[in-house]
């Protein structure tokens, strides 16, 4: 019984790569494009961290996933089998870096994918505000006071336990909990 | 790699690391996990998603309750117009939301000691509109802070809206504070 191919969703990340690393120029937009909608979102949130800006958190991806590709395409990247290690890397050394390379990232781009490429689940993509603002109502009132705090003010948990007179531990309790309840009431429930 | 099923990385973990509040060495182990797994990265961008839709919930005014200033310092900061006002016991307060406020203060001062709960109950014609409870800040000593929208005081009409606060302490209640705020309807630039 012949094998069925994989739809390219299927296709495990290290055969993604080198299908990427392995074919002709021009060829493998579909690869290309698979690996940025798997990991730019994980870029995305690692510039987050360690960058604190949205826009920066952005633009590392799109600089990480173009040098990504590159690189295969270059066969720069020599263990296939790790490539969500070699993008964390990569990410790490962009993050780390004071130059940034926008001029090199628009060049990139002209020559490579298209990184408007939606990356998140359309269930996630634009979370409905109201019902946001209706799930934020629904919590009890310290934990919503916990989440604005952490998530609105960016207060880390030692400020808000000062401010509430609660320890730091309990704050991050407190913080699980309403983030889970949040969850289930944005998003929908049934996993921990 | 895929794990499916992976539950490595548990929702409490993923928010301390949206947080900011892992070690480096905490944070650089999810980071490993998440470059490797596209189930917990899955999980990661969900969670993700959820916290980056919290700013603008509260920027549109539509979630309210007690807040500290650390709370309103940010509002102030993202532009959102704020009426304040400060209540002490007894007070009876003309108040009135002009068209483009957003967010109505309410900065109720009593003596809070020994009280760690509060409830505050607004009532309009001797019903009940609004109750909640919160916990006594030690930031913001001699006073709880309230939000409301300011959509939603403009919708109610010229009328008295009585303020009670009562503080929980060993099983007990008391009454510490009742405050009027006479409202004059939406007023206009």
């Amino acid at each position: 019984m012949p094998d069925t191919p994989l739809t390219i969703e299927a296709v495990s990340d290290e055969a993604l790569a080198r299908r990427i690393a392995g074919g002709p120029a021009g060829s493998t937009d579909a690869e290309e494009s698979e690996l940025y909608r798997r990991f730019a979102p994980r870029v995305r949130l690692y510039g987050r961290r360690h960058l604190r800006s949205d826009a920066g958190a952005d633009d590392l991806a799109q600089e990480v996933l173009l040098l990504t590709i590159e690189r295969l395409r270059a066969g720069e990247v020599q263990k296939l089998e790790q490539i969500g290690s070699f993008i964390l890397g990569t990410s790490r050394m962009m993050c780390h870096s004071e130059r940034r390379v926008v001029r090199r990232r628009e060049a990139l781009a002209a020559r490579f994918i298209d990184t408007s490429v939606e990356t998140a689940p359309p269930s996630l993509s634009a979370l409905d505000g109201r019902r946001v603002a209706a799930c934020l109502r629904g919590l009890a009132e310290r934990e919503r006071l916990v989440v604005l705090l952490t998530y609105y003010a960016d207060r880390d948990a030692p400020r808000i336990a000062e401010d509430l007179k609660l320890s730091p531990g309990a704050v991050r309790v407190i913080r699980h909990r309403a983030i889970a309840r949040l969850r289930d009431c944005v998003i929908g429930g049934g996993r921990t | 790699m895929t794990a499916p099923g992976c539950d490595r990385m548990t929702l409490a973990e993923l928010t301390d690391y949206a947080a900011g509040e892992l070690s480096d060495t905490e944070a650089a182990a999810i980071e490993e996990h998440l470059f490797s797994c596209a189930e917990c990265a899955a999980r990661a961008a969900e969670l993700d998603a959820l916290v980056r839709a919290i700013p603008p919930a509260v920027r549109s005014a539509q979630v309210g309750g007690f807040v500290t200033d650390d709370v309103l310092n940010r509002l102030a900061r993202d532009g959102v117009h704020v009426r304040t006002f400060v209540l002490s016991p007894g007070a009876v307060v003309p108040c009135a939301v002009w068209e483009d406020d957003e967010v109505m203060v309410l900065r109720l001062r009593a003596n809070f000691a020994g009280a760690s709960e509060v409830t505050m109950s607004q009532r309009i014609a001797g019903n009940e509109v609004v109750r909640s409870t919160g916990h006594v800040a030690a930031g913001s000593p001699g006073e709880m802070i309230y939000t409301l929208s300011a959509a939603w005081v403009r919708q109610l009409p010229v009328v008295n809206v009585e303020v009670l606060l009562t503080a929980h302490e060993e099983g007990e209640e008391r009454t510490i504070g009742s405050y009027t705020l006479v409202h004059g309807g939406a007023l206009q630039r």
